[in-house]
């Protein structure tokens, strides 16, 4: 809800559509996917690789006022967990709305128990994730 | 250089784009995003043609 996902590598738009054609695996992809042919975007959010002009597996979640709200980067060989993606989006979404809270590691979706920092809560974490 | 810092703002930026819904061109830019007030997931993968 609200959102777009923009794939980005640095081949050209051209590659993307005849990858996009061709693999049976992006037979259902629905997100515009994004050429950065010459490096520009992925250098600013650090994740070109200057030795071999690839981009590392970056994901970054931006609001809709422009702000980063989250980011992430994998080398080459490890491939990103889609369900902990999600996580991190949902639980922006949700803080966004619940500026005061937080919502711990084990925190999947909306109706899980969340923090809301203050000093009755110092050294009582456990009791306030218990609900307590 | 990575410009970029959590809870900053991120310098607009433009992107082509293909678009597997028309199988046609188009472009991408937060500067739409934000008018049309929608949260952005950007994600970078090394290249077309490998496991993502």
């Amino acid at each position: 809800m609200g959102c777009d996902i923009v794939t980005v590598s640095t081949d050209t738009k051209f590659v993307h559509k005849a990858w996009q054609e061709n693999e049976k695996e992006l037979a259902r992809v629905k997100y515009p996917m994004g050429a950065d042919r010459s490096g520009k975007v992925s250098r600013e959010f650090g994740v070109y690789d200057e030795a071999n002009g690839l981009d590392l597996r970056g994901t970054f979640i931006i609001n809709p006022q422009g702000v980063l709200m989250n980011m992430e980067m994998n080398f080459y060989n490890l491939g990103r967990n889609i369900d902990e993606m999600m996580r991190k989006f949902k639980a922006n979404m949700y803080l966004a709305k619940k500026a005061n809270e937080a919502c711990p590691s084990k925190w999947k979706d909306e109706g899980d128990p969340t923090l809301t920092p203050s000093a009755k809560m110092v050294g009582k974490v456990h009791e306030a994730l218990q609900g307590k | 250089m990575s410009e970029i810092r959590l809870g900053t703002k991120v310098p607009d930026f433009e992107l082509e784009t293909y678009e597997p819904t028309k199988g046609d061109f188009g472009a991408f830019s937060l500067k739409d995003q934000m008018q049309k007030k929608r949260w952005t997931i950007l994600f970078f993968y090394p290249a077309d043609f490998t496991f993502v």
